[in-house]
């Protein structure tokens, strides 16, 4: 087999407990994005542009959706025939068994995969952000610096850098300290949870971690800072394009409400030369009825609109019944509104039914995301 | 393994009388339904049906057909047993039109059934569509014993190009060309047992530049062919006008909810568009709407590709727009066919009338 210069190892374990509802049954990754999207589209469409075409998926929480989604990667052309996808969940050894437990520790329990692949670096992702990125062109800066690592940052507001990991670098861009969430770091450079590692030198890194009993076998909280307390060449990549992590209801419903913005800074599906790809064979064009009346909408295909719709985004295969209203809203794939019902300022999840003539949520300015979780049905009352 | 029965899709066939849009294609690849060529139909209904071995007899201009279904990939016809198989039709189609079954097209290809034995072959064309379980088909015809068994269904109104099949003590007399509203039409599909085909084959080899039926046509009481009725909607593609009106019922969201149901998906090639935004102040009605597509102005009762702008001010009506058109501001569009790649000026009117829409034909799709 060939030797691969780089191959990815996309993070897909989490469940993104502050998405509540929405990933109730699915994790993290797995949850739908921009009408027919799921968050994991994204970075394998990056490595799928980017010319990497082995991606270990790594993958713990409620993965059954998400390796269904994913199939043999064919849809993001990742099923090469000296690669492609592969789901790594945690598996046992002669000396035993255990889950994941903290980024780093996926890593290195499947360190085998590495060794398989023997490539001369690693691209280290997470399979649940939304952003845009020609993973080469950083892998051509770490190169360049000849450097053990990069890490993938953007400038944020200075009142965000409490919520990120962020660098302090001289004036080589070389990383002189990293700091986790402090709200008094000097830097607002953020990490962005996307690093390429010279793969010899992670290897070692990761197995000197491992038998650290102080670790808690995170990247950003351990591996990073104990390269740069070891003196190893890290370097940081400035990304400029749009990026998200959105960890809460309130960041993806703003987040996606920002894509009917037609002024919107929201860059992922403007090119058709660095296409966001994803697995949606099966369906019809959308059907738009007689009385419907659609505005400011996305609206993917297999929806049936026989109601209204307004500043909404109708993910694929959403039902919307005769006179029933929709507004503010984002309904995930194969939500339906039944007849004469309202709904407002919500996010219904996949599946779920709206019982004809029942208002769920709120336009008034201060009203809260209402939330309806996959799957369920609501017949009034409180959520 | 072994197979059930394989599939075979005769598309080595023409009619003038579909004009401008099978200039650069032919009748499989004629796009419809705002993301489909017709060919995905039979296709998608066999593969739904658990076919896995199908092949597909090419038109003369098989560009576009290979193009599309390429090595069936979205069909899930990318096997390692099985799968498809792109069989050349001969160029004899050419004059003999209408002929939808050429034996000489199934005579140079017979070594795919060979190498793949099944009991049936079921063989369908591509001007017909509908979305059908083939089972159904398979089971009445494994029932009866009969050699041939024809899909028909009760023609909606009088068809020259389709074939009235007249039914006498269960057994199928003979074809007549031409079928009236209410008689018994044939579907252009059927299953016949593989050693029936052979026979045929062989029998006939002298006459091989006829249609299977009309070659033996004076023979029905040699095999034992029977019909089997489809109650489902179907539709048929022979003339222009033919084209506009399915596409007009397709709006019945009645008819589109039974081709396009979740359990039995008509699969296509997919392209990777994003869904389609519509802006502020746009007013669709009544349509169906591909993704990829930008709207603004009106839309009543059409038909909409991917990639398709509409801007502020554009008022279509009655229309079919297919892929990569932009429908300037102001224009006035009404019973008209849009193909692809078409840029319609500002402030510009293109009106038809319902018995006969305008086409407009598709243009180039790179500027030197």
């Amino acid at each position: 087999m060939r030797k691969k210069q780089c191959i990815a190892m996309l993070l897909a374990g989490g469940q993104g407990s502050r998405l509540t509802a929405l990933t109730k049954n699915m994790a993290k990754p797995a949850v739908s994005f921009g009408g027919k999207y799921r968050m994991i589209d994204f970075s394998l469409s990056n490595c799928a542009n980017s010319h990497i075409d082995t991606v270990g998926v790594l993958t713990q929480y409620k993965p059954f959706k998400l390796n269904a989604y994913i199939q043999n990667g064919r849809f993001w052309d990742l099923n090469d025939r000296e690669g492609g996808v592969f789901i790594l969940p945690p598996y046992a050894t002669e000396s035993g068994g255990s889950w994941y437990n903290g980024t780093a520790d996926a890593i290195y329990r499947n360190l085998d995969f590495l060794d398989m692949y023997d490539s001369e670096y690693v691209l280290i992702l997470s399979g649940d952000h939304l952003y845009k990125m020609n993973y080469k062109k950083m892998l051509d800066a770490h190169i360049a610096n000849d450097a053990d690592a990069t890490i993938s940052v953007m400038q944020v507001p200075w009142e965000d850098v409490k919520r990120f990991g962020t660098l302090e670098v001289d004036d080589t861009d070389r990383i002189t300290k990293f700091v986790e969430k402090d709200p008094k770091s000097k830097s607002n450079l953020a990490s962005m949870g996307i690093y390429i590692f010279t793969t010899k030198l992670l290897k070692k890194a990761l197995i000197e971690d491992s038998k650290n009993k102080d670790s808690e076998h995170d990247f950003g909280k351990n591996i990073i800072p104990k390269m740069i307390e070891d003196g190893r060449k890290l370097y940081c990549y400035r990304f400029d394009g749009f990026w998200r992590d959105v960890g809460t209801i309130k960041s993806y419903y703003e987040t996606s409400m920002d894509l009917l913005n037609d002024e919107s800074e929201i860059d992922l599906f403007k090119s058709d030369e660095f296409k966001i790809m994803s697995n949606s064979i099966i369906y019809a064009p959308g059907y738009i009825g007689e009385e419907a009346s659609v505005d400011n909408c996305i609206i993917a295909n297999a929806c049936q609109v026989l109601g209204s719709a307004e500043n909404s985004i109708l993910s694929n295969g959403v039902i919307i019944e005769k006179n029933a209203k929709v507004s503010n809203s984002i309904l995930l794939p194969g939500a339906k509104v039944e007849a004469g019902a309202s709904v407002q300022k919500a996010i219904i999840g996949e599946n779920a039914i709206i019982k004809t003539k029942c208002k769920l949520g709120s336009n008034k300015k201060d009203a809260e995301i209402s939330v309806l979780g996959n799957d369920c049905v609501y017949q009034g009352g409180d959520l | 393994m072994r197979e059930f029965a394989v599939g075979l899709i005769s598309s080595n066939y023409a009619t003038d009388e579909l004009g401008l849009l099978v200039k650069e294609r032919n009748i499989a690849t004629i796009p419809y339904a705002g993301r489909y060529r017709l060919v995905d139909f039979p296709l998608s209904n066999m593969v739904n049906s658990g076919l896995r071995t199908i092949g597909v007899i090419t038109p003369y201009t098989y560009r576009s057909l290979i193009d599309h279904i390429g090595a069936g990939r979205n069909w899930f016809l990318d096997r390692s047993n099985g799968g498809l198989f792109i069989l050349p039709g001969t160029i004899f189609g050419v004059s003999n039109t209408k002929a939808r079954f050429l034996l000489r097209d199934i005579n140079r290809n017979s070594i795919f059934m060979k190498r793949t034995p099944a009991p049936y072959v079921v063989i369908t064309a591509t001007s017909t569509i509908y979305n059908y379980d083939y089972n159904e088909l398979i089971e009445s015809h494994r029932n009866s014993g009969a050699d041939i068994t024809i899909l028909t269904h009760t023609a909606y109104e009088d068809d020259e190009n389709l074939y009235h099949a007249i039914i006498n003590n269960e057994r199928v007399a003979s074809f007549q060309s031409g079928v009236k509203k209410g008689e018994e039409a044939f579907t252009d599909c059927f299953v016949i047992n593989t050693n029936t085909l052979f026979d045929i084959i062989n029998t006939y080899a002298a006459v091989d530049y006829l249609d299977l039926f009309e070659a033996i046509q004076n023979d029905f009481n040699r095999y034992y062919i029977r019909n089997h009725h489809f109650n489902g909607y179907c539709q048929s593609f022979f003339t222009t006008k033919q084209y506009f009106e399915n596409s007009m019922n397709l709006l019945d969201i009645e008819v589109y909810r039974e081709l396009f149901r979740n359990d039995r998906p008509i699969m296509t090639k997919i392209h990777g568009t994003i869904p389609t935004k519509y802006e502020s102040g746009c007013k669709v009605t009544n349509s169906l709407v591909q993704e990829g597509s930008n709207i603004s102005g009106v839309i009543d009762n059409s038909v909409i590709f991917r990639n398709v702008t509409v801007k502020p001010g554009a008022k279509i009506k009655n229309c079919i727009i297919m892929q990569s058109c932009v429908i300037e501001e102001n224009t006035v569009l009404e019973n008209a066919i849009i193909d692809r790649n078409n840029t319609i000026a500002k402030g510009s009117t293109i009106k038809g009338s319902k018995t006969s829409p305008i086409i407009l034909e598709k243009k180039a799709e790179y500027k030197r």
